[in-house]
């Protein structure tokens, strides 16, 4: 028995956080998957637990935590297990630099492209427009429903497409740089960083081609191959359901060439 | 090992690491540099200018530790609790993810708010006086394209009025949360004394949006027990003009998803 319920959708982004850290310092959880794109997550079940509708959310006992990066942090703290913030408050902070980073500049970037090819056009597909309208329109926080009409419909400028093309490139450019210098992205231990990093680049040698692969960038394709290994890894994307989270199975080919940028994420991803 | 905060004057992100610092117990190198200037990306010794300029936060605080720079102020100030006496952050681990969270919710809807409206008031008259030459040279200096961007933004006075009010309803919006926080009648927004107070403090914009703190009784008797906070007064004495809350640079950029 276990009084960890974690609420989330597939092993991806923010969801895959916290489900990865849980596995890796080994403790037993309810696993609740909320089907994004069925808006499981402004059902009012699932807002009694949540009231914002975001996910992932963690239960543990009576508390409830939400926000990926803080639940990796609470639990990295509230278990026994590997410690998953290694080293010293050097290390620390820049754990912490990397992950804001991550959350706050370039994750949103490669949402941005992942919506706009992948998933949302996915989305209008199965459940259609006027469904995901009458949904979005009961999402409480109003910058929120701002950003599930601009991500389900496509609603991203020229500008801001190419903006989130730009730090697409930037962000791999300085992971490949930063994964020159040790062995893991923040610190010599494998840390939230490194959790927090695969979730959001384990896809990139299949949506980017033409930016991470083996010849352009091999201390990424190292570090994405190594963090594939551990056992943590792959019970955790075993509880994936989608084609999106079977991705992640192009870190068992041993070299990745590079690729033209059209077999990327506006072909290649979204014809699966 | 050799460490040294790279601070401006004691607002916003500065102000947060200065009185960090004084509630450590530690003492650590200070020296003041002129954000508006330019000054955070020339720094001298820096052997990697990646955090120094992609940092999420902009133009805040660098703390440098054998020539890595090291950026992001509330980082920064866990960094001096970790090694210092260990005060400003809550042992118990649901406590801490509140403090994490509400740092979290400060910095990345109140921060680019306060900045956006500070650079308008206080940074564009004095980059607007800037010769060409001079603002080049500056911001030929910042590796971080956006953030570049930000700066010939408040050069020119490029600030959309759907934005000022967007700040000012998230300023008014954090000013909110605080004093809900304090309606139980603690004194410290987590209860006892953390990071969070002095992130909520430094962000805080009631000069420019008076109407945030207006009639907020709780808020009001909270900020008035920050100011007298001898940690707050240590980070203001290190001031170096007479307003430093009116010594602003580019910061957090507003969120691209609306």
């Amino acid at each position: 028995m276990t009084d960890v319920t974690l609420y989330h959708w597939e092993p991806n982004a923010n969801s895959g956080k916290p489900m990865l850290a849980l596995m890796e310092k080994g403790v037993a959880f309810n696993s609740h998957y909320i089907d994004m794109l069925n808006f499981d997550q402004h059902k009012p079940e699932y807002l009694a637990i949540n009231p914002q509708g975001t996910i992932p959310a963690m239960t543990h006992g009576d508390l409830v935590l939400v926000e990926s990066t803080a639940i990796m942090e609470y639990v990295n703290d509230a278990f026994d297990g590997p410690n998953l913030m290694p080293g010293t408050a050097r290390d620390h902070l820049r754990i912490r630099w990397w992950m804001k980073f991550m959350d706050q500049w370039l994750a949103p970037s490669f949402s941005m492209f992942g919506w706009k090819f992948f998933v949302g056009p996915n989305a209008l597909a199965a459940h259609g427009r006027e469904k995901i309208e009458e949904q979005i329109s009961r999402i409480p926080l109003p910058e929120r429903q701002t950003a599930w009409r601009k991500a389900v419909f496509g609603l991203f400028s020229e500008e801001e497409m190419a903006e989130s093309g730009r730090r697409i490139g930037v962000g791999i450019r300085m992971l490949e740089e930063e994964l020159g210098k040790r062995e893991w992205l923040a610190s010599d231990a494998y840390s939230l960083a490194d959790v927090n990093g695969f979730n959001l680049a384990y896809a990139m040698p299949l949506s980017q081609p033409h930016l991470a692969n083996d010849e352009l960038t091999p201390n990424i394709m190292r570090w994405l191959r190594a963090i594939y290994r551990r056992p943590a890894t792959r019970d955790c994307w075993k509880l994936g359901r989608t084609p999106m989270a079977s991705r992640v199975e192009i870190l068992e080919q041993d070299y990745i060439p590079p690729r033209d940028e059209s077999e990327g994420i506006s072909s290649g991803v979204n014809a699966r | 090992m050799s460490t040294i905060l790279y601070h401006g004057e004691p607002s916003g992100p500065s102000l947060t690491v200065l009185a960090a610092l004084a509630e450590s117990g530690i003492e650590v190198e200070c020296r003041p540099i002129n954000l508006l200037a330019g000054d955070r990306h020339t720094l001298p010794g820096v052997k990697d200018a990646v955090t120094l300029d992609m940092g999420v936060e902009g133009e805040g605080p660098v703390l440098v530790i054998d020539g890595e720079a090291l950026t992001e102020s509330v980082f920064i100030a866990q960094y001096f609790d970790e090694i210092g006496n260990g005060s400003l952050q809550p042992k118990d681990a649901y406590k801490h993810w509140e403090m994490l969270m509400w740092c979290r919710r400060v910095t990345e809807r109140g921060s680019p708010a306060a900045a956006f409206l500070k650079c308008q008031a206080h940074a564009q008259p004095v980059l607007a006086a800037m010769d060409d030459g001079a603002f080049a040279k500056l911001t030929a200096a910042i590796a971080s394209e956006d953030l570049r961007a930000r700066w010939e933004n408040v050069r020119n006075g490029n600030f959309p009025v759907d934005q000022i009010a967007d700040s000012r309803t998230k300023v008014i919006g954090t000013a909110d949360m605080a004093n809900a926080a304090l309606a139980d009648g603690r004194e410290w927004l987590m209860g006892d004394f953390s990071i969070a107070d002095l992130v909520t403090y430094s962000w805080l914009c009631a000069d420019l949006v008076p109407e945030a703190i207006e009639g907020k009784a709780d808020l009001q008797a909270w900020i008035a027990r920050m100011a007298a906070r001898p940690s707050v007064q240590a980070a203001l004495a290190r001031a170096t003009v007479a307003t430093p809350e009116a010594c602003w640079a580019p910061g957090p950029e507003i969120n691209r998803w609306g």
